[in-house]
């Protein structure tokens, strides 16, 4: 195993310190490690280019002369290879410190710690003296971040069963944009590709495994793109005035934009852009919230309340 | 110790990132970047041993990297090739980034100073990671609310929270001293001994709407108000918005068809649960409840009729 890995580390040092492209023969016989046939030597080679580039490393294949022969060459670009943030402060790594330990047992645990020992290899200390004493929890459970996260950078297309509305496993094909959290939930936004049209899925509610496609830049992000607009403002909010009983219904409270004392009740005012959703809440606090208006959430209302009526009387 | 399972290719990246953390490092201790990298203190002499074999073509003394760790104290020289770290992958990106967004979320509004630095910090790194606006995440707690208590577990100290109980809808005031905070599926809870109640309990963290630091534990016991500890027996019958009920009442998609047969550890909870399904969902037993329900809805209905 350990000779395998010198290979790779050897083959790195060697693509990266070189100033122009090593053809394969010129690595056969300087880098240490390629043994056997021709054959045997042109496999392993190819194992490893692969191996390198699932690390992240970049080969860069080139260096073709027609004058010469045409034989390819490789090589690794330094700009590819190493971090690149600019001049970094230890107040700029104590807030990156924070933003990684926000991770603590959460899907990316193991992907912010490596960032880290990057950021902290960087040579400047973190000063966490410069930044004030808060401590931040990311939660998920989530593990289709890392193929997500991937195939949003690439540009790639990802496929996966989701579960409608009615529980149907529907397949799906999405050229992804964006990851984002709202109300407590990941979801994933894109172009769903068969719909032709641009579609949020709850994180949770994609069933199985997700496949991606192994091509890249197959499609662009619109520059003016926002997920917490198509996660949050599709339709324009519509405004409610509910009454509910003192010292009752916080979870409708702490939306309230105004509050009104009525003794026994308080009138507020909120807004609600899911009618669906805001008949749910209403009806969840049972009598402790009445509507006062706008007549047709009044009517929704009413609606679901002669169903239950109906199915429970 | 390990976290991840050790294949050449997990190796190979721990080492190459092991280069520039050294070259950062130089004269630390054995066994605290054993502990930096999550590995035992054997794995990394192991890992060391490697390093050390490794180097430019020629490989001659002058070509390999010049290590030395048998004090105890390790150093490394002659590695400039690789001395500088690595880019960050996508996924290490997108922990920062999402990461930041808490940040910046976070920072107290006085330090408007560190919120620039922390937004232009974000920037930076999603135009480098090919990332430029797409991933966000939002803070669901306060996170005042988490520093206190961890502050709290930290100095052995008890904290006087107010908390909203969900099914009862009612904000209580309560003396806790917090033991622990874990996570449980999406939520985060605070285990704690609860000063008031006398007794171990979870609660909430996002439902933990202010955390103050006490003196001392007021052992004050109050009574013990409805503890719904006995499990009821439900059972559901789903009309429509399949998946809604599905994720309200967790219920197993392989047990879907038919009537379901759950069990609730409170009545408050199954009471809202069923009003606020909007008629999807039925409840078929136990009777008493149902009828409770068609009660509460009726009356509802009246005063609708006559408002």
């Amino acid at each position: 195993m350990s000779r395998k890995i010198e290979r790779l580390i050897n083959l790195t040092i060697a693509l990266l310190a070189t100033k122009r492209y090593l053809t394969k023969n010129e690595i056969f016989s300087s880098v240490e490690g390629y043994e056997g046939s021709p054959e045997t030597k042109e496999r392993m080679f190819e194992r490893d280019k692969d191996d390198l580039r699932n690390l992240g490393i970049q080969i860069e294949v080139g260096g073709f002369d027609p004058a010469f022969d045409d034989e390819a060459g490789y090589r690794i670009k330094s700009e590819n290879y190493s971090l690149n943030l600019g001049t970094i402060t230890g107040t700029e790594i104590a807030l990156l410190s924070l933003a990684a330990e926000a991770w603590r047992g959460a899907a990316l645990d193991d992907a912010a710690q490596s960032a880290l020992l990057k950021l902290r290899s960087m040579g400047v200390e973190s000063d966490m003296d410069s930044i004030p004493n808060i401590s931040l929890q990311i939660r998920t459970p989530q593990t289709n971040f890392e193929m997500i996260s991937q195939a949003i950078s690439q540009r790639g297309v990802l496929k996966f069963s989701y579960l409608s509305k009615d529980l149907e496993v529907q397949h799906r094909s999405v050229a992804p944009y964006a990851i984002a959290t709202h109300r407590g939930f990941w979801y994933l936004a894109g172009m769903d590709l068969d719909r032709k049209s641009l579609r949020t899925f709850r994180l949770d509610r994609i069933e199985g495994e997700i496949e991606t496609s192994r091509g890249s830049n197959e499609y662009a992000i619109p520059e003016d793109f926002d997920i917490l607009k198509s996660l949050e403002a599709i339709r324009k909010p519509e405004r409610a005035t509910l009454d509910i009983r003192k010292g009752k219904a916080h979870l409708l409270r702490v939306q309230a934009l105004s509050i009104i004392d009525k003794g026994e009740w308080d009138e507020i005012t909120l807004e609600y852009q899911d009618l669906t959703y805001v008949v749910d809440s209403i009806l969840w606090h049972g009598d402790d919230v009445f509507v006062v208006a706008p007549d047709n959430l009044r009517e929704a209302v009413v609606d679901a309340l002669k169903v239950l009526v109906g199915l429970h009387g | 110790m390990a976290k991840t399972p050790q294949t050449p290719i997990s190796r190979t990246s721990r080492l190459l990132d092991l280069v520039p953390y050294l070259a950062a490092h130089q004269g630390i201790e054995l066994n605290s970047l054993a502990k930096d990298f999550s590995v035992t203190a054997n794995q990394m002499v192991a890992d060391l041993t490697t390093l050390w074999m490794c180097g430019l073509p020629g490989y001659t003394p002058l070509e390999l990297m010049d290590l030395s760790f048998d004090s105890g104290y390790v150093t490394i020289h002659n590695a400039e090739t690789l001395s500088k770290p690595r880019n960050l992958t996508s996924e290490e990106s997108i922990a920062l980034l999402l990461g930041l967004d808490l940040v910046v979320q976070s920072l107290p509004e006085e330090r408007s100073d560190l919120l620039a630095i922390a937004t232009a910090l974000r920037n930076k790194l999603a135009e480098r990671a090919n990332l430029p606006s797409p991933v966000h995440a939002n803070s669901s707690g306060d996170s005042a609310i988490r520093t206190s208590i961890l502050h709290a577990i930290s100095a052995k100290k008890s904290v006087e929270i107010s908390y909203h109980s969900l099914y009862a809808d009612v904000i209580t005031s309560r003396v806790i001293t917090p033991l622990e905070i874990h996570i449980e599926e999406t939520h985060e809870n605070v285990w704690a001994y609860c000063e008031s109640a006398n007794s171990f309990r979870s609660f909430r963290m996002d439902r933990v709407l202010e955390s103050k630091e006490v003196k001392a534990p007021a052992r004050t016991s109050h009574p013990n108000h409805s503890s719904e500890s006995h499990s009821i027996d439900f059972v559901l019958r789903i009309h429509s918005r399949l998946r809604d009920a599905v994720e309200r009442f967790s219920i197993n998609k392989a047990d879907m068809a038919g009537d379901i047969h759950k069990q609730a550890y409170s009545q408050q909870w199954l009471i809202r649960s069923v009003l606020s399904s909007s008629g999807a969902v039925e409840l078929i037993a136990p009777g008493m409840t149902r009828e409770s329900i068609a009660l509460t809805a009726a009356t509802l209905l009246r005063k609708y009729e006559t408002h």
